[in-house]
């Protein structure tokens, strides 16, 4: 297929808006000026855009939702907070195709009457904020941003703000309450971000891969874009392939490829030619999937049928070397960690399967163990105030469901399956 | 209208609630662990999860809404179920130790366990340890015990607005904290303690010695620290007060309550309280019977009234005593002895301030409900802050601020710094050249309505500064328009008046500016009041020119049928103000004065002059709680009851009355006796044949006497329903000019080089009483100088060093503190520690045409002390 | 520029002077490696907020110290992809080779060790950030040799 959102960006220069310009950038952008901003709207609806940031919401209905607020000013934030382990697919649009998302911004700000914008950037990305913010000044310097867009009188203004590393801020009202200088904790839905967001006003968030795709649908129209990939939700989307395969990386494939596809096909396969063990789909809070699941599509309606979710389209595959516990302790130790502390289940619930997965693992495992994981999983599942209490529990749960025998392995024998040498108990 | 039904039940709102509030209508009680009435909804402890039919998750019954046709569940097997677990989850970090917790039996999370288990958790890993924090005099913290409902950091920020503590960290690792991390530095109302579900913050000061079945009885009653007027719970064991708490059903204050009001009690069983009357015998106050002293008072009284007259004898009246010992004492010196000199500290700034703007806006202008300045949509203030002389009252305008009021202060807007929209900071006694100017600008803007054509005969002739005339107040001409602007703007405005902006010469004129801002922009008016009873001394008549229920004196029409009422007689004339008395006592016209919970010799300033002019007198009787600086100069002194001893009314500075109840005895039997039950039986030595056996017999007089108070009983009061105007009837009508000082000049304001020395009017302290409370006292030790960073740095004074502050009335050396917010060219003291009072080193004078106090001579010199 | 002046500016980016307290505690722990009671002091007075607000907001996020750290700062992910590929590993060595344990500081002040979630760079797993600078593909071999570089 051919490249959009990752196009060019072998070229050292990609992130230059002169390299960009090159390669037809800001096109859209002149052409998305010519349009009413309804119109637009009314594009990206037709082109069934679904948000890439993990929900899949359909794109064109939130934007619907915030322009029928009469409310103003209204902000548009690009959820660049990417902290779901596994995924870094929009890292390289951040790093190295920094004007398309601009692009994209000024489009879907043009299209929302938003005169400001902010990209929320997680802290760990240091270079993609200097790369942006550089990228931000020259959209400035040649009349990208500003009062007067390409001499079009639309006004946008664009900075970067900062996250200091929480997870939980990539929820979308955590994230308004982090730009607002908050304790980034999510907030009461309804209202929804779009009648009342940042600073109280109608605000619209999407995910950096979703604003990414918007000068695509404008250049080709909704119905080639709707075209490619899956037809119930194109486009193209990145995978963030990851662990155990032989070409780890980000891959731009149409929505709906297989994992088989993804896997095989362009990540080269399980390392070594090893044995494939489990795959866990869209990222750590999506559950985990046994290898005879990998013909699933990989997108919004078919994973979710086979008891994942798409997430944030990052595939984490796993050999036959890996311990499956030890991974599930592991991102217990994440949710534990990365849990805002606001609702009780997710908050009390988090710690307590990590130290019970921690015991399992560490050879200490009870009889019992299994049945109070998943109990525990079931009374914080659909009980939190936001999914990442949710995510949490559906991991211990996937895990448990799919591989139990290696749990009942660690505790009965104390021992880990994979590396028996090197687990035992005291 | 919107149709829900709920466990089966149909309810009709008028309003979209929440199903909580909805469910609470049709009687069905959600349980609740993060959820407070009258703070945000947060959502997070999930304890009120509920079914709602087509909806596929549980709800939180407090946060989401209700919608027509809604069918919800409160009570089934899957919700008990989950709030089981939930209630698990929270005892993962929540230790077991109920039997050693203050809590037990009044915990929240105690009662839930109780309801919905679990019987046993199956958590069986370690607790998170963090110990107990005892780093803050008031405040123990154990945030093991913590469910990190954050009750108390909405209470803190949403209602207190003092934004003292947050939670910090994340995940099971917040923790709430103020910003040390021990030492709470806050405004210490405590109301954060009344809101928290479980055992995590408590008060230190209750630490063992309450436990909710330690509370014997509770009795309602209100707050006997400032004219607010909270009303409070005194919880009892035996004869002491184990605890103050307000109650949300209950008063206005809705379940706020300040740091005097929680924990300034204590004063009241301090060691230091009077036991027995005490005379003068051989230049010592020697302890005496009752019987003794109350015959020699008579005695003495009588001859002196023999010899001079009953205008050689006075009065002071007390702001901390009820109406009905203030009425007695009004009865006594006004009809028993025959003297109209009977004042009070009120005089100071509160009634002249009243009966001036009265005399231009009528009767009750100042009545207005506190509970309404937070809907209001603009506060200016001026001459104090009302967040600490006035707390719960200034929370009503940081609710004003906070729902999108704007809240103009004219000086240091101290604790509603974060609530104002931008600083107008004038010059030192500049302040009536800025308020000539806002009303100048207002005028501009805005025709004369014609209502009040005294004052628009005023204003015309008003002198309007012009920018020039402005360069001395430091403040620049478009700050006054837009201030101006911005009250023009209001539409539901209140204009708060604090003591400061009334001690100044030409008050009059401070306090005719003010009211005609009131005036052009519609604003109801608060003067703030220091006492619990400012308001109760007047309208007891406790006035030299106002007979009870705001009668003039010299009007017969009144003072006849008063007279006829009680079957005696009073004076004509109006007789001397408080100022006026302490005059005539140095000079030799005045011989006896009595005063009544009063400390005239540390609150009234130039202490030495008070000293020796009361030391002139023939016989000086205080009757009172402690030996206070006036008591030990006294020849007799009586001791009194204490507020929680005694039953009564206060009035409030809205004019509401409210009772006061017993909730002890002083600590023997035999200790001290009420006040207007003392001046009874001294006036029945003088032959007053009417008897009071208990305290209603007082208030059934007062009913009949004053038309202000007709029809007014204490069922009334106790219902509430006792607010201005009463079931009496005001007095209306009352036409005639009034003066103002320098209407068509402005004032001369000079520049010092020494600074001013201002009073402190901390929100930790209130004078003599709070000097006994230890609560307060540990919070706020020791008396110190605040000076601000500017005057430190040029003086070489750190925080911490001592400076000496001098004038001709004398010296102090104190600690210095350093605050920003000083004013430059001034320096604050409290008036509280004794030996160290501001009132020592200020002068005075009183106001020509409305008689309060006025300071004057305040500079002083200001240097470190070498050591 | 004091970072007072600096704080000051950056209000401009924002409706409302809060918002701009995330990158003013950067700025503030950038000063001084970390963010003391005094930083935080600081940051309170100049954005005017309450500073037991700013000391909640400050110590939500994981990036901000609340303790001095070393000159440079390891930041090294130990997530699912990182511990595959043998994170842990690596945390053993720095302890052997620095005397470095995750959340200490070296004798000397040179490093503090980090242990963190996902940095984004799982397909070059196990990674790090020391200081600003990203670092990939690590192993016992090439960790020495890049933590050489930063004295
Ligand atoms: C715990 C949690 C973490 C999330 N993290 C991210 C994230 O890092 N990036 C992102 O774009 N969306 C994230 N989301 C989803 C956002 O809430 C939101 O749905 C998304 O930004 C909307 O953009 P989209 O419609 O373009 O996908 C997260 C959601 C949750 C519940
Ligand atoms: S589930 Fe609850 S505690 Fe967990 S991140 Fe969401 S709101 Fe916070
Ligand atoms: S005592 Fe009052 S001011 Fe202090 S933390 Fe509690 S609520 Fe806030
Ligand atoms: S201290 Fe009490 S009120 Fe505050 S969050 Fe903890 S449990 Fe709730
Ligand atoms: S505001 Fe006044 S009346 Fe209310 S509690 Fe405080 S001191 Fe008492
Ligand atoms: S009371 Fe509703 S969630 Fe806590
Ligand atoms: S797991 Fe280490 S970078 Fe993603």
């Amino acid at each position: 297929m051919e490249k959009f959102l990752l196009k060019n960006i072998e070229n050292p220069a990609s992130a230059s808006l002169e390299v960009y310009l090159k390669v037809g950038g800001y096109e859209s952008l002149n052409k998305a000026l010519q349009m009413e901003p309804a119109d637009i709207i009314a594009e990206v609806k037709a082109a069934g855009l679904r948000g890439r940031g993990g929900a899949g919401f359909p794109t064109g209905m939130k934007w619907d939702f915030a322009s029928r607020d009469v409310k103003f000013p209204k902000y548009l934030i690009c959820n660049a907070d990417e902290g779901e382990p596994g995924t870094f697919k929009d890292r390289p649009i951040l790093e190295k195709n920094p004007h398309l998302l601009i692009e994209g911004m000024v489009i879907s700000a043009h299209a929302l009457k938003s005169e400001m914008g902010y990209i929320y950037l997680r802290g760990e990305y240091p270079y993609a904020k200097i790369v942006l913010e550089k990228a931000i000044e020259e959209a400035y310097a040649t009349g990208y941003l500003g009062d007067n867009i390409a001499g079009k009188g639309v006004g946008f203004h664009l900075s970067v703000h900062q996250g200091a590393g929480a997870y939980i801020c990539g929820e979308e009202t955590a994230l308004i309450d982090s730009i607002e200088g908050r304790r980034g904790q999510p907030r009461i839905k309804p209202p929804f971000p779009v009648n009342v967001g940042a600073w109280g006003m109608p605000t619209i968030v999407n995910n950096v891969e979703t604003l990414a795709n918007i000068p695509l649908i404008v250049s080709i129209g909704a119905e080639k874009y709707a075209a490619i990939g899956n037809p119930e939700c194109p486009g193209p989307k990145l995978f963030s392939v990851s662990c155990c395969v032989e070409r780890p990386g980000v891959y731009e494939l149409p929505m709906g490829t297989t994992l088989r596809e993804i896997i095989y096909d362009h990540a080269g396969g399980v390392r070594g030619g090893r044995e494939l063990k489990a795959v866990i789909p869209g990222g750590i809070s999506t559950p985990v999937l046994t290898p005879d699941g990998i013909d699933c599509p990989m997108d919004f309606v078919n994973l979710p049928k086979r008891g994942s979710m798409l997430g944030s389209g990052a595939v984490m595959v796993f050999d036959d070397t890996v311990c499956l516990v030890k991974v599930c302790w592991r991102a217990m130790r994440f949710f534990e960690h990365e849990s805002c502390g606001k609702c009780t289940p997710c908050r009390e619930g988090t710690g307590w399967m990590r130290d019970i997965l921690e015991r399992i693992e560490g050879g200490f495992g009870r009889e019992g163990d299994i049945e109070l994981l998943q109990d525990i999983a079931l009374s914080i599942t659909g009980k939190t105030f936001c999914p990442l209490g949710d995510g949490a529990a559906g991991v211990v749960l996937g895990f448990i469901k799919n591989f139990s025998d290696e749990f009942m392995y660690h505790i009965t024998n104390k021992k880990c399956m994979v590396n028996k040498d090197s687990q035992s108990a005291g | 209208m919107i149709k829900v039904t709920i466990d089966g039940r149909d309810v009709e709102l008028e309003n979209p609630v929440t199903v909580l509030e909805a469910a609470k209508q049709a009687g069905i009680i959600i349980p609740t662990l993060c959820y407070f009435e009258g703070l945000t909804p947060f959502g997070g402890c999930r304890l009120c999860l509920v079914e709602v039919e087509k909806l596929p998750k549980l709800q939180t019954s407090c946060t989401l809404m209700t919608a027509d046709g809604m069918v919800v569940r409160t009570e089934t097997d899957q919700i008990k179920a989950a709030r089981r677990s939930v209630l698990e989850f929270l005892l993962i970090n929540h230790p077991l130790d109920c039997p050693f917790c203050d809590k037990a039996g009044e915990c929240d999370l105690q009662d839930l366990v109780a309801r919905y288990g679990p019987e046993a958790g199956r958590f069986a890993e370690g607790k998170r340890r963090h110990p107990e924090s005892f780093d803050d005099p008031i405040i123990v913290r154990n945030m093991e015990r913590c469910v990190l409902c954050t009750r108390c950091v909405r209470m803190c920020n949403d209602l207190q607005a003092s934004y003292s503590i947050s939670v910090t960290g994340r995940g099971s690792h917040s923790f709430v904290e103020p910003f040390s991390g021990g030492k709470y530095n806050c405004e210490y109302c405590g109301n954060c303690l009344t809101v928290c579900p479980v055992g995590a913050i408590m008060s230190r000061l209750h630490r063992h010695t309450y436990r909710p079945w330690f509370v014997e009885k509770e009795i309602e009653t209100v707050c006997g620290f400032c004219g607010v007027g909270c009303s409070m719970v005194l919880q009892m064991r035996e004869n002491s007060i184990i605890r103050a708490i307000p109650r949300a059903e209950v008063g206005f204050n809705k379940g706020l309550l300040c740091v005097r009001g929680r924990f300034g009690y204590e004063y009241v069983e301090s060691e230091a309280q009077l036991t027995t009357p005490l005379m003068r015998v051989d230049g010592e106050l020697k302890q005496v019977s009752w019987e003794e002293a109350i015959t020699f008072i008579a005695r003495r009284l009588k001859e002196i009234k023999d010899a001079f007259g009953g205008r050689a004898i006075g009065a002071i009246a007390s702001g901390r005593c009820t109406n009905e010992d203030n009425y007695m004492l009004q009865k006594f010196i006004r009809f028993v002895i025959g003297s109209n000199n009977i004042d009070s500290s009120a005089r100071n700034y509160y009634a002249p301030a009243e009966t001036y703007l009265e005399s231009i806006f009528g009767q009750g202008i100042t009545a207005n409900l506190i509970s309404g300045i937070a809907n209001s949509d603009g506060v200016l203030v001026v001459g104090g802050d009302p967040t600490a002389i006035n707390p719960i009252l200034g929370l009503q305008i940081r609710a004003s601020w906070r729902s999108g009021g704007k809240v103009i202060a004219l000086g240091a807007p101290g604790g509603l710094k974060r609530f104002v929209a931008y600083e107008l900071m004038p010059t030192p006694y500049s302040e009536e050249i800025v308020l000539s100017a806002i009303v100048g600008r207002l005028l501009k803007g805005k025709a004369l309505s014609g209502e009040n054509t005294a004052v628009e005969a005023k204003l015309r002739s008003l002198r309007i500064p012009s920018d020039e005339d402005m360069e001395v107040t430091g403040i620049s001409p478009e700050d006054i328009a837009r201030a101006s602007d911005d009250l023009a703007g209001m539409a539901t405005s209140v204009v708060v008046i604090g003591p400061d902006i009334i001690q100044r010469e030409r008050a009059s004129k401070n306090l005719f500016l003010l009211g005609a801002i009131a005036y052009l922009i519609n604003a109801r008016i608060f003067l703030l009041s220091e006492r619990p009873n400012y308001q109760g001394v007047m309208d007891m008549g406790c006035l030299p020119d106002f007979l009870p229920g705001g009668r003039p004196v010299e009007l017969e029409m009144f003072r006849h049928k008063i007279e006829d009422a009680l079957g005696m007689k009073a004076p004509e004339d109006r007789g001397l103000t408080l100022f006026e008395m302490i005059n005539e006592a140095e000079t030799g016209g005045l011989k006896a004065l009595y005063v009544m919970g009063e400390n005239p010799l540390f609150n009234i300033p130039d202490s030495a002059r008070v000293k020796k002019a009361l030391g002139n007198l023939e016989l000086l009787v205080v009757q009172d709680i402690h030996l206070t600086e006036t008591a030990g100069i006294a020849d007799v002194v009586l001791p009194a009851t204490a507020w929680p001893e005694k039953e009564g009314t206060f009035t409030n500075l809205e004019r509401r009355v409210q009772r006061v109840r017993k909730a002890r005895r002083g600590k023997l039997a035999s200790y001290g006796r009420d006040d207007w039950k003392i001046i009874a039986d001294i006036a029945e030595r003088f032959g007053m044949t009417r008897k009071y056996h208990r305290v209603e017999d007082v208030w059934e007089e007062i009913m009949h006497v004053s038309a202000l108070h007709a029809g007014l009983g204490y069922e009334d009061i106790a219902d509430g329903k006792a607010v201005w105007p009463y079931s009496g009837e005001p007095l209306r009508g009352m036409e005639g000019d009034f003066s103002v000082e320098g209407l068509e000049d402005l004032p001369h304001v000079q520049d010092s080089e020494k600074p001013y020395l201002m009073i402190e009017r901390s929100l930790y302290h209130s004078g003599t009483f709070s000097r006994r409370s230890k609560a307060l006292l540990s919070i706020y030790p020791e008396p110190y100088l605040m000076i601000n960073p500017v005057l430190s740095e040029r003086l070489g004074l750190a925080e911490g060093e001592k400076a000496r502050i001098s004038n001709e009335r004398g010296v102090l050396e104190l600690k210095v503190k350093l605050n920003k917010d000083v004013p430059d060219g001034q320096v604050l003291l409290s008036n509280t520690f004794e030996g160290f009072g501001a009132m020592g080193l200020i002068g005075f004078s009183t106001g020509p045409v409305i008689g309060s106090l006025y300071i004057r001579d305040n500079t002083v010199r200001v240097e470190k002390v070498l050591v | 520029m004091d970072i007072f002046e600096e704080i000051r500016a950056l209000t401009e980016k924002y409706p409302d002077r809060r918002g701009a307290l995330l990158p003013a505690l950067y700025i503030a722990q950038e000063d001084a490696g970390w963010l003391s009671q005094e930083a935080l002091e600081r940051v309170s007075s100049a954005l005017n907020l309450p500073q037991a607000t700013v000391k909640g907001v400050a110590t939500f996020y994981s990036m901000y110290k609340h303790r001095p750290m070393g000159r440079h700062l390891i930041q090294l992910c130990t997530n699912v992809a990182c511990m595959i590929m043998g994170a842990e590993s690596l945390v053993d060595f720095l302890k052997g080779k620095y005397g470095l344990e995750p959340g200490g500081t070296t004798g000397d002040g040179r490093f503090s060790l980090v242990i963190m979630e996902c940095i984004g760079a799982c397909d070059r797993a196990p990674a790090m950030l020391v200081d600003t600078d990203f670092h990939s593909d690590l192993t016992e071999g090439n960790i020495v040799e890049i933590l050489e570089e930063y004295e």
